[in-house]
């Protein structure tokens, strides 16, 4: 029956060794841990992540603490911590988390309280050094609360523009939310064949992917215009009129976008600026740094960087800060205390900035040498100290989603802006009186 | 056909053990993992709140029936299993009749023609962000230096584009394992009824339809059922694909499942959820095998 | 003889058609994980000519424990695959040469199957909670395991099939001889399933090599994670290491890829003995 007995046989033979050896090192799949002191982090894959990582190793270096650092994607990192922290399993010490998801936590008592692990050192607290507005996201209730981690990565949005091109059709700086529409439809008209390769040169790009990404992008047009999420009572109120409009604005602003900008996230937006296929758009500064790479950008020394146009009210960023806290349930809490402490420190923090990281200190982003080297970080702590954070509740993913929905909805065309904006009401109200 | 043996002749004591005692690692394993999840699930689908504030009630079930989300997300799963098992079943049985027949490098087509199902999803999913990228993409970039205008091809970026592209990439990686078990199927037909009929003279057309067609059932039905357990949790290419977006217009119900659990931390309604997909995933597998038993049996 | 002519131009244009869209994407991948960043997405799309740059494999593998993730990828998918087709063919063989009371063998053979159709996505969560109460978190033990099970309904379903195309006289003559019943299994029936076995041990192979969500899930560090956790890791916020991660998905997908096209013939021919056949 079988031609080649021989041949299967020799398959067998390679796959039964091939297995015993595989048997004898499963079983030295777990960290030995062994002596010496040894601290787990779980960080966002990325330049944040990477800034850490660098950070830990010299940690290592200096008191012998070995730092173990695991990188998720940041669609996972969160999914990842939840199971984790909600399943009490102690595998981190530290873990990064993104300003939004620190009400959740924090409100299932999933984080350490800071303040004991400050006495047992004889500490006070954290000093007034840190930017308030960053500070603030750390406290459970918002600014006022109980301390439960500490800001690492001072990210708030900015506006991001190509000077070259704006001097070319001598336009001025927008200021205001009409300003970057007119922009952006004399860029998009003129520039036919604007980008390197002869493309077209877009007026501006934006994220309008579902979730975390149209939402984020959407927000400073949103409170520009006047609108809020929630009343006092905490009633959703993103279909008033303010609401409405500003999504209308939005649209109006699409039709200067790249076609498909509804499924855009980060990276695509990144994408078209580095290619120089945009003019504008809003970004995060942990991106500046990659305009100056030449192996990524064609756009070198043409990128300016301000802040947040305004409307009806002064331009707001939306703040989006990077923080690191100590499970509840941490192995190592006071080792991983010693490092928080270190990592968030001045030195450390202007070291983290000279990797590209904005800082959360306002003595480093006025830092003389640090100033010099990117000019952009006076008007980045502008940005920030007037930034404002996404409302605080447990259930922002759950809304955020809800939301992000019919914005990209709307941006795709399937819905007008009332209807998107009415269903997306109705949405986050069922979220928020969800027992 | 000889495949269960009736009245044992050579049964004994110890004999009458043997067949549990193969069987018990088997079912041991299988029961230990899936006996405490599905009892988990259970508890978990009927408890609301969280820590000490749960409380028992049917609240995540009764929430299904008024969840747009849900019940839109139900809707494309089984309209992306339909139409991509389609797709697979069709194209899968063309190239399998196709790459049957002797011709030559017939086995380098066959081996390239499998690659496809033997890469990760996750690599799926990346190679057709990749290629189908509106402004960067692979696609639209050859379209393009052929001279065709791209402005409107957006793929994954417009509602009905995006869905209709997450299927291709589905009928894409798994119409290489339909073309594998279709072929195996006919490699497995005995050439007699063949030459019979080339003596009786009957077409091609009729020699595929009333000879290849019901000797190849039990093989079809063997696909189709292990397809379509699989598109019903489809999951890993579209997260990476397109998050269920743009809007919710690629939004599976795996994804939806995972969003609840995962993003909002709701698991009991992710687990009514999932008791709505066993059981439509249950009532079609029923069917194919009744059909696969009676095939059997005949 | 003319239409002879043009049909075979038909079957080999229509064969070599879909061979491109086949193989095309995945051409695509591995020239962008050769490619600088700056070139990876030029328009118009370069095919073949590129300054070609190993710079992402060295960032791959040198900087980042991608070997790691290879080794444990290695070790988990072939110690499942071994564990599946042994306790699986077992169990197939019991179902499909004795007949048990009650007809135990065709419902233990439909709840086998059944097993398979609950959505991982909700097994995941407390299959994590067991693990972590047995202390099998970010083990690769765990994720064999799992694995095992996962595989377990089809190695069970499909060796079932080739079992039943085994005449039964040959097992009884071996039995004549003197042979156990097992020893007949062994001597005589499992070298006729060979082709059947080396088949279906390829499919688990490959379904443990590219399983994503419990990898992720039931591992906490580099550990044990497997490649396409890694792989999925290079998705970073701002800007997908497109370069990184093609590389990265050009290795983990070559072992299976090699293994499975040398194997190819078996494959066709193995399932061809039965698991296909009424």
């Amino acid at each position: 029956m079988l031609k080649r007995p021989l041949r299967l046989k020799t398959i067998t033979f390679t796959f039964v060794s091939i297995l015993f050896i595989s048997l004898l090192s499963a079983s030295c799949g777990r960290d030995s841990g062994g002596g010496g002191k040894q601290l787990t982090l779980a960080v966002n894959a990325g330049v944040e992540g990477d800034a850490l990582k660098q950070a830990a190793r010299d940690y290592e270096a200096q008191t012998g603490v070995h730092i173990n650092i695991v990188e998720f994607p940041y669609s996972n990192l969160f999914d990842k911590e939840l199971v984790d922290l909600s399943a009490r399993t102690g595998a981190y010490d530290l873990i990064m988390l993104d300003d939004p998801w620190f009400p959740r936590f924090a409100g299932e008592e999933y984080l350490a309280d800071l303040m004991p692990l400050y006495k047992k050192k004889n500490l006070a607290g954290p000093d007034d050094d840190f930017v308030q507005t960053s500070l603030a996201l750390c406290r459970h209730p918002y600014s006022t609360g109980t301390l439960y981690a500490l800001p690492y990565l001072g990210n708030s949005q900015l506006f991001f523009y190509r000077k070259d091109i704006f001097e070319k059709h001598g336009l001025k700086e927008p200021q205001s939310w009409e300003d970057v529409l007119q922009s952006a439809r004399v860029i998009s008209e003129r520039e036919m064949t604007g980008a390197p390769g002869g493309g077209r040169l877009y007026g501006y790009v934006m994220r309008a992917a579902q979730g975390n990404a149209a939402v984020a992008d959407f927000m400073p047009i949103f409170w520009a215009f006047g609108a809020e999420m929630f009343d006092a009572e905490g009633r959703a109120t993103v279909n008033s009129a303010e609401g409405i409009n500003a999504l209308r604005f939005m649209l109006e602003l699409g039709k200067s976008a790249p076609p498909g900008y509804s499924s855009f996230n980060a990276d695509e937006v990144s994408a078209h600026l580095l290619q120089g296929t945009a003019a504008m758009s809003i970004n995060w500064p942990a991106w500046i740094a990659a305009f100056s790479d030449p192996n990524k950008s064609k756009v070198i020394g043409k990128m300016a960087f301000t802040t947040m146009p305004g409307a009806a009210k002064p331009g707001q960023a939306e703040i989006g800060n990077w923080l690191i806290a100590i499970p509840r349930d941490a192995r190592n809490a006071e080792a991983a205390f010693d490092f928080l402490v270190w990592v968030t420190s001045a030195e450390q923090l202007k070291r983290s900035a000279l990797r590209g990281n904005p800082p959360t200190r306002r003595s480093v982003f006025n830092d003389p040498e640090l100033v010099a080297k990117f000019p952009t970080y006076p008007v980045q702590l502008r940005s920030l100290e007037t930034s404002r954070p996404r409302p605080r509740t447990p259930r922002w993913n759950e809304i955020e989603n809800a939301f992000g929905i019919f914005l990209s909805k709307a941006n795709s065309g399937e819905l007008s802006p009332e209807d998107a904006m009415n269903q997306a009401n109705a949405e986050i109200m069922k979220i928020v009186e969800r027992k | 056909m000889q495949r269960l043996h009736g009245n044992n002749s050579f049964s004994s004591g110890g004999e009458r053990a043997l067949p549990f005692l193969l069987l018990a690692p088997t079912l041991l394993v299988l029961l230990a993992l899936s006996i405490y999840p599905l009892v988990y699930a259970v508890r978990v689908s009927l408890q609301t709140g969280t820590g000490a504030g749960a409380r028992w009630s049917l609240d995540n079930f009764t929430r299904l029936f008024s969840d747009g989300f849900f019940l839109s997300a139900l809707l494309h799963t089984l309209v992306y299993a339909v139409v991509a098992l389609s797709f697979e079943f069709l194209l899968g049985l063309l190239l399998a009749v196709l790459l049957n027949q002797e011709m030559r490098g017939r086995s380098v087509f066959r081996a390239a023609l499998l690659v496809p199902m033997m890469l990760p999803s996750v690599v799926v999913g990346v190679v057709w962000r990749l290629a189908l990228n509106p402004n960067f993409g692979a696609i639209n970039g050859t379209l393009k230096s052929l001279g065709l205008n791209t402005e409107s091809l957006t793929w994954t970026a417009s509602p009905r584009l995006a869905f209709l592209s997450v299927i291709a990439v589905d009928v894409w990686q798994w119409m290489p394992f339909v073309f594998l078990i279709l072929l195996a199927g006919l490699q497995a037909i005995p050439q007699e009824p063949y030459e019979a009929a080339r003596i009786d003279g009957s077409s091609t057309w009729q020699t595929f339809r009333y000879i290849t067609l019901p000797l190849l059932k039990p093989a079809i039905l063997i696909v189709l059922l292990l397809r379509t357990m699989d598109l019903l949790r489809v999951f890993d290419q579209i997260f990476i694909l397109t998050e269920g977006g743009p809007g919710f217009a690629t939004e599976t119900i795996s994804l939806y499942i995972y969003r609840a659990a995962f993003r909002f931390g709701n698991f009991g309604y992710a687990a009514a959820m999932s008791f709505v997909l066993l059981i439509v995933t249950n009532a079609i597998s029923l069917v194919y095998i009744r059909l696969l038993q009676k095939q059997e049996t005949a | 003889m003319r239409k002879d002519f043009v049909t075979r131009i038909l079957r080999y244009a229509l064969a070599l058609a879909a061979v491109v869209v086949a193989v095309a994407p995945v051409y695509w991948m591995m020239t962008i994980s050769l490619k600088k960043e700056i070139d990876q997405f030029s328009m118009p799309p370069k095919w073949v000519a590129f300054n070609p740059t190993l710079a992402h494999y060295a960032d791959a593998f040198g900087t980042r424990s991608f070997g790691q993730y290879l080794l444990t990828s290695v070790i988990v998918s072939l110690l499942a695959t071994a564990c599946a087709m042994l306790l699986g063919t077992l169990a197939a063989y019991a179902l499909s040469h004795f007949r048990l009371p009650r007809r135990l063998d065709k419902h233990f053979a439909l709840w086998i199957l059944s097993t398979r159709m609950f959505p991982p996505i909700v097994t995941v969560i407390p299959l994590f909670l067991m693990m972590r109460d047995v202390r099998l978190l970010d083990t690769r033990l765990s994720l064999v395991i799992v694995y095992t099970a996962f595989n377990l309904p089809f190695v069970v379903w499909m060796m079932r099939g080739f079992f039943g195309e085994i005449p039964r006289e040959l097992e009884e003559a071996a039995r004549v001889d003197g042979d156990s019943r097992l020893g007949a299994l062994w001597r005589v029936v499992l070298p006729l399933v060979a082709p059947g076995l080396a088949a279906t041990a390829v499919f688990c192979l490959i379904i443990s090599w590219n399983e994503f969500l419990f990898a992720l899930v039931l591992t906490q560090t580099d550990a044990a994670m497997t490649l396409p956790v890694g792989i999925a890791g290079r998705v970073t916020q701002y800007e997908i290491k497109w370069g990184v991660m093609s590389a990265a998905a050009t290795v983990a997908m070559m072992p299976i890829l090699v293994f499975a096209l040398a194997v190819q013939r078996y494959l066709v021919r193995g399932l061809s003995l039965g698991a296909v056949k009424g």
